[in-house]
């Protein structure tokens, strides 16, 4: 294979490194949001996270893609299938990043929020200075994990024409017929990618400061 | 905008043979995937360093490259490698492959969670391996591997949906032809959606009730 | 002054039951302000929970509790009707109170002096290097100035509960209240908490002080209660509690701690 094809190649996988990271962004955003409605207690508010997180977690992220495709325009929303693609890839792993939050917020001893509670923070300031980045701390690996799902999972939004690696992948192989090469290619830049992720997850854990509960 | 899922329902024959083809792909990809996954990890615990080192590349490389990638490569790619399948046991052979690269993974851990010293007392009775791993490996780490099986298990239904971009005339090809046909394509999406939500939530059940079993199967014994 | 007048803590009636268990029964205690007041008692006596009733981290079941004459949690109207506080009331009343833990509760994902300076910040809105100066000092009166950029899992228990005192100090509480602070330390690490606490009532404050270190309670406290099964047994000076123990579930309890330091002083 050329070094041209190759470079093609590599040029889309920055779309699928940029539709991952934002995804994984938000999502890590929104999930904060929905565990702040878990915790609330509120009846309501545990009904509806329970129902976003079994629906997004049960159903195929394919068939969740082609829904909000052919959903938002029937709303009259009209969107670029970029922006269609983030709003889907990052509705997915908010519900998988949720769930995997979810051990974390329970594993933060109340005594933390205890003290916080004497201090005089606010229930919101305890939430996002206290809860928040321990629980985070706690579920760092998920966090690792869940980004590279998210990495493996962006190549279905080529399905809803984003081009992005698997993408152009596809379109050299139709044109050139040299799927083989093709397809393998895009495999080991997803591999290295992977790696990468990898590494840095594995970097940045060693690093975060003050790492789990204080040595009784 | 209308919306009628009636008009999809009126197709429910249809529905049915795709969502059987799913179902049957799903069990068989994981019995299959799941067997495979046993072997794979067997060999790398026993076969030496040079097959472990052998297998742990492709298990790495599957488990580190996209689902979809992988069955492109296999559907588009296999005609020129003098590989020429039909959809349906390409998407069999896609499913059971990837399936049992992250099988193997979980036997593997389950085969490391045994303590040495069980093992070392099944060899100074005289066990053979075979014996070893039928008698004390494998009921030891049955409660270590079947949470994570399970969950791979009900990954591997979703996973299913890919193969109706290889043509594979299962739930999601079948629902999204339906769907052109009647030019209800969002009613379509409704329906696939909710088909596979619930057959992900029985799956999900199944597992669970698997694992209480198990699980209270071990506490009654200790 | 007038402040001394009304005790820094007045319990009244208060009564606790944990379903159907009732961990306090009817105590009516006043903490005067100015002086160190230790609870002392076996496990299970109810001694933590009236000291995380006076914090309000549990609620009583009846009864009222008045920081400085303003009742905490709960607001007596006119009709007898016990009405919840709002949250912003509460917090206002919890200002006057420190709390240290048994646990040191110490955020580990802050240093030492991101912990004593955090609640300036966040709760009073301090400029970041204000907080700090303030956060530092603190650290400086406990002796752990130089520990200030560790975190707390690189810290000793003994240095962590120091730090949780300076965390408390800091909110400049005029009550301080201590659940069991050396109990989760190592013996040779008790010392140096208990130091810090002598000399934090030399200065002065108002202490409650829950504790087994009854050696401690002996030579630091200007009144020792007593509880036992959730009652308030006895109340009284140390003197009078180890020179003639007249109760006779006081004498069995301060019998099994004759060997803990209380012997030098019977």
């Amino acid at each position: 294979m050329s070094w041209k094809l190759f470079s093609l190649l590599l040029q889309a996988s920055g779309m699928t490194i940029l539709v991952s990271a934002f995804a994984i962004v938000a999502g890590l955003i929104i999930a904060i949001a929905l565990s702040a409605l878990r915790l609330s207690g509120n009846r309501l508010a545990l009904g509806f996270v329970a129902v976003f997180v079994s629906f997004f977690r049960g159903v195929p992220l394919l068939v969740q893609l082609l829904l909000l495709f052919n959903l938002l325009p029937a709303l009259g929303i009209s969107l670029s299938s970029l922006s269609t693609a983030l709003i889907g890839l990052t509705l997915c792993t908010a519900a998988y990043q949720t769930e995997n939050l979810r051990g974390g917020f329970a594993a933060v001893p109340p005594g933390l929020i205890e003290s916080a509670d004497m201090l005089g923070f606010t229930p919101v300031q305890s939430f996002l200075r206290i809860k928040v980045p321990i629980a985070l701390r706690l579920t760092f690996p998920t966090l690792i994990s869940e980004a590279i799902l998210i990495l493996k999972a962006s190549s279905l939004v080529s399905v809803v024409g984003v081009i992005e690696l698997t993408k152009m992948a596809s379109n050299l192989a139709a044109s050139t017929f040299m799927p083989v090469e093709l397809y393998a290619a895009a495999g080991l830049i997803y591999l290295a990618i992977n790696q990468v992720v990898t590494l840095i997850g594995r970097f940045a854990e060693g690093r975060l400061p003050g790492t789990g509960v204080p040595a009784r | 905008m209308k919306f009628d899922i009636g008009v999809i329902l009126a197709s429910g024959h249809e529905i049915l043979s795709g969502l059987a083809l799913t179902v049957l792909i799903w069990i068989a990809g994981s019995a299959l995937g799941l067997g495979l996954g046993f072997i794979v990890a067997t060999l790398r615990r026993y076969g030496g360093p040079l097959v472990n080192l052998g297998l742990a590349i492709p298990v790495e490389i599957l488990r580190g490259t996209p689902f979809l990638v992988q069955i492109f490569l296999l559907y588009f790619g296999g005609p020129f490698i003098g590989l020429s399948l039909d959809p349906i046991p390409a998407g069999l052979l896609g499913l059971t492959v990837y399936g049992a690269a992250y099988y193997s993974e979980i036997f593997r851990a389950g085969y490391q969670s045994v303590p040495e010293g069980h093992v070392e007392a099944a060899d100074c009775l005289g066990f053979g391996r075979i014996q070893t791993i039928r008698h004390v490996l494998l009921p030891e780490m049955a409660l270590i591997v079947l949470p994570p099986a399970v969950n791979m298990t009900v990954i591997l239904l979703k996973e299913t949906a890919l193969l109706s971009l290889i043509t594979v005339p299962e739930l999601t090809l079948t629902v999204q032809a339906i769907g052109s046909q009647k030019y209800a394509f969002l009613e379509s999406l409704f329906v696939l959606a909710l088909v596979y939500w619930a057959l992900v939530e029985i799956a999900g059940q199944l597992g669970r009730l698997a694992e209480g079993y198990f699980s209270r199967y071990r506490t009654a014994r200790t | 002054m007038t402040t001394d007048d009304i005790p820094a803590i007045a319990c009244n009636k208060v009564c606790k039951s944990f379903g159907s268990t009732e961990v306090l029964k009817d105590i009516t205690l006043d903490i005067p302000a100015g002086q160190v007041s230790c609870l002392i008692g076996p496990s299970g006596s109810g001694k933590s929970t009236l000291l995380r009733c006076m914090a309000f981290l549990e609620e009583a079941t009846s009864g009222t509790i008045l920081i400085k004459g303003q009742p905490l949690g709960f607001s007596e109207q006119d009709s007898g009707f016990r009405a919840r506080q709002p949250a912003s009331q509460i917090r206002a009343v919890r200002a006057n109170i420190g709390m240290v833990f048994q646990q040191f509760n110490l955020w580990p994902h802050m240093t030492a002096l991101g912990n004593v300076s955090a609640a300036l910040r966040v709760v009073r809105g301090l400029p970041k290097r204000e907080a700090e100066a303030r956060a530092m000092a603190q650290l400086e009166k406990v002796g752990l100035a130089d520990r200030a950029d560790h975190y707390p899992s690189q810290l000793s228990g003994g240095q962590q509960q120091r730090v949780a005192i300076a965390r408390a100090l800091a909110q400049e509480p005029r009550i301080m209240l201590f659940d069991e602070p050396t109990s989760a330390l190592d013996p040779e690490l008790t010392g140096e908490v208990l130091n810090v606490m002598r000399q934090l009532a030399a200065e002065g404050m108002t202490m409650v002080v829950v504790t087994h270190e009854i050696g401690f309670a002996g030579s630091v406290a200007n009144r020792i209660n007593f509880l036992d099964h959730g009652r308030l047994l006895f109340s009284g000076s140390p003197e009078e509690v180890f020179r003639k123990p007249r109760h006779p579930r006081l004498e069995q309890f301060l019998d099994t701690y004759l060997d803990r330091g209380a012997s030098m002083l019977v």
